[in-house]
């Protein structure tokens, strides 16, 4: 018998991993992409908007550094410099991807791959015939749009827009204050770029543990950025060169006029041109239905990231990816959903796994809850990052950390600690007991953990 | 240089110790007061701790072996590593210290299993031993679910009427050393019974003329076992086939007789010994019975004080049993079980009368007792108990 022939279509962060694991475990593999290999994450999502938002943080503490003992001259943006950085580092990501997938034997095709019959795909542009045992489809999203009154004769920015800007907009208005909205709010506000922000439901991260996601918008009003809440758009007009945006909140309608406006309420997945249809793959929602082994309604075939429309994470496609790889080549796996971190890389940063405070109270009952403020940890005070908190949701009876709620420095990197910890259903004792490396700002995670068992040493 | 793990003495009269588990391996890290091992003499398991700090070099006697004590069991080293010289194993003079480090079988503990922190908080919690439990996490880890998942199997297995209810009770160190000693008597010796009806009007009598002078002398209320322990003890001085052991090597006959009593405890069964019971008095017979069983109710009997027996006598009366069987408690030759006295129709001299009878069984080693000196040793046993005063011949 020859080797298992699995055919992925998608080159994104679910469709290369897959790939990579597939091929690891002997498969002949083939992989098809329509665009960059890479996906959203790396071409214009998770890796271009890191790369902005560190230049925004680095030009931050720039401008702090008397704070540190240094005097800096002369400060300013060279724009066009951080965009050949961006592309610079995208291309060496890229680069990586592609040559890891080479020195694994996988065969990169690109094009649009079509079902013929469920055994068999067309690339589009070639007509070339593809034939496999297994198919992984991880076709990804694209950024959704509201339909907006007057949207048709003004046009709107998407997030992948906002990754391609040519030059600063003087002024920016966000639609939806999700973590795109806010990374990318905060971004251009820090390059001196007017923005608000413009959300439907009663704060910003919504999905976020309510305290987080109110410190957030306190820290990026104190920057100078416009947040409406509660807001309704109901149309926008042009207005001479600029563009007018009409929206009703509780205390009524307000506007905004600003130069540029973009809609980032999410995305939507995204399987047009695969003719699943024909095949008759099972969808729900403009989803593709997958179980948690990632498995569709057809047996050899797997679906996997945003194309699922389950968590839109980078991480949970990969993971899922590596999931559909391993049961198409009999290795039973699955999905855990359990401790998926969310990460905000605003600043300050924010960091989220497990069930907020609201969730957990519905899911458990009665639960204990600790905040541990940076303040209070060494390691901030040295690097004047002393705002913010650790916040960890625990259970009433055994104290089992059912979710870790972090806004502050580092929050995207601390929050590891706290996915292991509810993986491995660690308890508060545990994460009390354990050494925090000293001076870090994991301690800070010791010590919240301390507050529910036995008290904090640093506190008074 | 190397550490000397001995075999300890626990008490006055053990000899040597059968090495039962070794709770670490070759290499593998000990801390100080660590179990190390575990040991059994007679009916007792215990725990030996590392008397240091280091790493267990070497297994020098392997499970089943019996070492004398202060015999080199293993070697301790402080440094991974390091090298030891395997010297032979000599008995050594013991340390008081080594004494104080044995402790008596605990329950088995959990180690060695994976799970998380949160399912053995649960388990715990429940009770529920978590060797019973399939781990589904990554390596085979125990999980919370897992646990609970357990525990509903455990109360729906409760509703089933065809599975029976309980609970799964962990068994005990001292439970498992009565089970491998039952199981070795019972398959191990060609056990045979025999039964005899015995008129206890006469020991009732004695029994009440002596129990104000006992109490006098000794400061302990005469109980029916006393006498019967000691008239036991005068049968057997007339017949020592009964007193023997059976080795590979030949038969013992003994020359002293140690009466073993099985007790029953909460937990268990033990066996306090009465020693050289021949040469007691009956006054002191039961003064020493009265203090064993004053110890064993609170648990302090000595290994000392439960080994050693050459014969058994084991009663169940005070439950109104009026026969029954026990097993040989190995190495011994036989047991006597005493039912209880109860008033009976019997014909004497061709009338009914009633009298107040008891009956004895014997359980011998067929290997050892034919038949015929079994019944001899019974009737004597008969004609003792129903003329006291015969002892004294």
């Amino acid at each position: 018998m020859g080797k298992e022939r699995v055919i992925v279509i998608g080159g994104g962060v679910g469709g290369y991993p897959a790939a990579l694991r597939a091929a690891r475990l002997g498969a002949d593999v083939t992989l098809v992409e329509r665009e960059k290999i890479g996906g959203v994450c790396l071409n214009k999502g998770c890796i271009p908007t890191k790369v902005f938002l560190h230049s925004a943080s680095v030009y931050r503490e720039i401008k702090r550094a008397s704070l540190f003992g240094l005097n800096v001259e002369k400060l300013e943006i060279d724009f066009n410099r951080l965009l050949a950085r961006k592309k610079t580092i995208v291309d060496r990501l890229t680069g990586g991807v592609t040559s890891l997938l080479k020195s694994k034997n996988v065969k990169v095709m690109k094009g649009t791959a079509s079902f013929t019959d469920s055994k068999s795909m067309k690339i589009l542009e070639t007509g070339e015939v593809l034939i496999g045992d297994k198919f992984i489809l991880a076709t990804g999203s694209i950024p959704a749009k509201l339909s907006i009154e007057g949207s048709e004769n003004v046009s709107l920015l998407t997030s992948d827009d906002l990754l391609n800007i040519e030059s600063l907009p003087s002024s920016l208005l966000i639609i939806g204050g999700g973590y795109i909205g806010a990374e990318l709010g905060q971004f251009y506000s820090r390059m001196g770029v007017k923005v608000s922000i413009v959300e439907m439901l009663n704060r910003i991260i919504p999905t976020e543990d309510e305290e987080i996601s109110r410190a957030l918008e306190g820290f990026l009003s104190k920057e100078g950025i416009s947040i409406f809440t509660q807001a309704k758009v109901e149309k926008i007009k042009k207005d001479g060169k600029n563009k007018r945006l009409i929206f009703s909140t509780a205390e009524g309608k307000k506007e905004v006029i600003t130069s540029e406006v973009a809609q980032t309420v999410g995305r939507r997945p995204y399987y047009l041109g695969m003719n699943i249809e024909k095949i008759g793959l099972k969808t729900e929602m403009g989803r593709i239905t997958v179980n948690d082994r990632m498995e569709t309604n057809i047996p050899h075939i797997y679906a996997v990231g945003d194309v699922t429309g389950g968590i839109m994470l980078a991480h949970v496609a990969m993971a899922e990816g590596e999931c559909a790889a391993r049961n198409a080549l009999g290795y039973p796996s699955s999905v855990s959903y359990l401790a998926v971190p969310r990460c905000i890389y605003t600043s300050p940063e924010v960091a989220c796994v497990g069930l907020t405070e609201k969730e957990a109270i519905k899911d458990k009952g009665e639960v204990q809850v600790s905040r541990f403020p940076f303040h209070a940890v060494g390691k901030a005070s040295l690097v004047e990052e002393t705002e913010g908190m650790i916040k960890i949701v625990a259970g009433k009876k055994y104290g089992e950390i059912l979710g870790v709620h972090i806004i502050g420095p580092h929050a995207t990197e601390l929050i590891a600690e706290a996915v292991l910890a509810i993986e491995m259903e660690v308890t508060v004792e545990e994460l009390a007991h354990i050494i925090h490396p000293h001076p870090t700002l994991s301690e800070g995670m010791g010590e919240a953990a301390m507050l529910l068992s036995g008290g904090a040493l640093h506190l008074p | 240089m190397a550490i000397q793990v001995l075999m300890p003495k626990i008490g006055l009269t053990m000899t040597e110790g059968k090495i039962v588990e070794w709770k670490k391996k070759e290499g593998e890290r000990v801390e100080k007061g660590e179990i190390l091992f575990v040991f059994e003499t007679e009916k007792v398991a215990f725990e030996v701790e590392a008397p240091q700090s280091g790493f267990l070099a070497k297994i020098l006697a392997q499970v089943d072996e019996i070492i004398p004590i202060g015999g080199v069991v293993g070697l301790l080293i402080e440094k991974e590593g390091e090298e030891v010289e395997v010297t032979p194993k000599k008995p050594e003079v013991i340390h008081e210290d080594i004494e104080k480090r044995v402790l008596e079988v605990r329950p088995d503990r959990t180690d060695r299993i994976r799970a998380t922190p949160m399912a053995k908080k649960i388990a715990k919690e429940r009770g529920l031993d978590l060797k019973n439990v399939v781990g589904s996490g990554i390596g085979g880890r125990i999980k919370r679910e897992d646990v609970e998942a357990t525990l509903d199997q455990k109360s729906s297995e409760q509703v089933l009427p065809q599975i029976a209810e309980g609970k799964l009770v962990k068994i005990s160190g001292m439970r498992r050393i009565i089970a491998q000693k039952m199981l070795v008597s019972k398959v191990e010796t060609a056990q045979t019974y025999m039964t005899t009806s015995v008129d206890t009007s006469k020991i009732l009598e004695s029994r009440e003329k002596l129990t104000p002078i006992i109490e006098k002398m000794a400061g302990v209320h005469l109980t029916i076992t006393d006498i019967l322990m000691k008239i036991t003890a005068s049968a057997i001085s007339l017949h020592p086939v009964i007193n023997t052991r059976w080795t590979p090597e030949g038969i013992i006959w003994f020359d002293a007789i140690h009466m073993g009593m099985a007790m029953a405890l909460e937990e268990g069964l033990i066996v306090p010994v009465i020693w050289d019971i021949g040469k007691k008095s009956l006054s002191e017979t039961a003064k020493a019975r009265a203090a064993l069983i004053e110890k064993g109710k609170v648990g302090r009997l000595t290994p000392d004080e439960m080994k050693g027996s050459t014969f058994t006598l084991s009663s169940l009366g005070m439950f109104g049993l009026e026969e029954f069987t026990a097993i040989i408690n190995q190495p011994e030759s036989a047991i006597l079980a005493v039912g209880a006295i109860l008033d009976k129709p019997v014909v004497i001299n061709k009338e009914v009368v009633i009298r107040p009878m008891m009956k004895l069984t014997l359980s011998y080693d067929h290997r050892v007792i034919d038949g015929a000196k079994a019944a001899q040793f019974m009737k004597t046993l008969r004609e003792l108990m129903e003329e006291p005063i015969l002892v004294l011949a």
